[in-house]
């Protein structure tokens, strides 16, 4: 592999870009192939197999042939609401996995640059936030400032865009206050199901880390069903 | 969900090759029966026989240092090898979980 294109999928990678490596095992040439985009002359009878194992979210050598393709895929967004204790030790798990995640807090004594280091942190109220950061079906959110002010219009944006995880932070009673806010504010009882509150897998433990680490679980097992 | 680990392995070759290292890039390429780990997993090694990344979670680890130290000093741009159990002249460590892969060695330069 030349320099260049070694520098060229960093720049890739971290423009979250979705592409494909293809390389030819048996010359050891390769190039970056985009969706939509033209293709090298050598690789062009093999774009309809290149484009089904980005789709498929696939890497692996094409039938018959010495070409292997490596697939980069978008990272999932998690969007976390609230920069506190538990935020702390959550992003020690998180970010050994491949997520691109933003921390949405209003609070600004919170949402320290000193608290999170290399994080994208926004210092906006939610509905403000979200102005910003392009969300969908496959991106998550934790909200976990457990303030009604606060998460409450994080987790209507997060039903309305569908997005395919949210989990809230607080008990069985405060779970069931914010049901009833949601309720009232037009959601329906299958929308309102679909939030994991309290947030994150029974594991028993009552501690920051501890809490952490079952959001962290119930996370990736959703993320896995993607 | 596929790409759920990123090692950031492309990143750390890229600052061993700023800091003048001769480097070699390890992909799998091909696996069959229980190998550990997936295709596209990758490791690094350089010529003082540093490494990172891991393609078989330290079964075959040490034969592939080797193989990539020989490339740096053949100065060869690439090699395909297939790491299989029974092979064991070629071999002196095996996939303990009883699986095979195919690697894809290439210097970057």
């Amino acid at each position: 592999m030349k320099k260049k294109l070694l520098e060229h999928i960093i720049s890739k990678k971290n423009n979250k870009e979705e592409f494909a490596i293809i390389t030819n095992i048996s010359t050891g040439e390769s190039f970056i192939f985009e969706k939509n985009k033209n293709i090298d002359k050598n690789f062009e009878k093999y774009s309809d197999e290149i484009n089904n194992y980005l789709n498929n979210k696939q890497n692996g050598i094409i039938e018959n042939t010495d070409i292997f393709i490596d697939t980069y895929l978008r990272p999932i967004k998690v969007i976390i609401v609230g920069a506190v204790h538990i935020t702390q030790y959550l992003l020690d798990y998180i970010k050994n996995l491949n997520f691109e995640i933003y921390i949405i807090d209003p609070r600004d004594y919170f949402a320290s640059e000193k608290r999170f280091p290399n994080i994208n942190i926004i210092n906006k109220w939610p509905i403000e936030a979200f102005e910003e950061i392009k969300t969908d079906s496959s991106t998550a959110l934790i909200a976990l400032t457990h303030d009604p002010k606060i998460d409450d219009s994080a987790l209507k944006h997060a039903l309305k865009n569908k997005f395919f995880y949210i989990g809230a932070l607080g008990s069985k009673k405060t779970h069931e206050n914010r049901c009833q806010r949601l309720k009232e504010a037009g959601y329906k009882e299958e929308e309102i199901g679909s939030i994991h509150a309290p947030i994150g897998i029974k594991l028993g433990g009552k501690s920051a880390p501890e809490i952490a680490l079952s959001i962290t679980a119930q996370l990736v097992l959703e993320s896995n069903k993607l | 969900m596929k790409n759920a680990l990123d090692e950031k392995i492309l990143e750390k070759a890229n600052l061993w090759i700023k800091a003048n290292h001769k480097v070699a890039l390890v992909t799998v390429i091909k696996t069959w029966g229980s190998s550990p780990r997936q295709v596209g997993s990758k490791m690094i090694v350089n010529e003082k026989s540093e490494f990172a990344g891991s393609i078989s979670g330290g079964c075959v680890e040490t034969s592939v240092i080797d193989e990539c130290l020989q490339l740096i000093k053949d100065n060869k741009p690439f090699k395909k090898i297939e790491l299989k159990v029974t092979n064991e002249n070629a071999w002196d460590v095996g996939l303990a979980c009883g699986g095979e892969i195919t690697i894809y060695l290439e210097q970057i330069n």
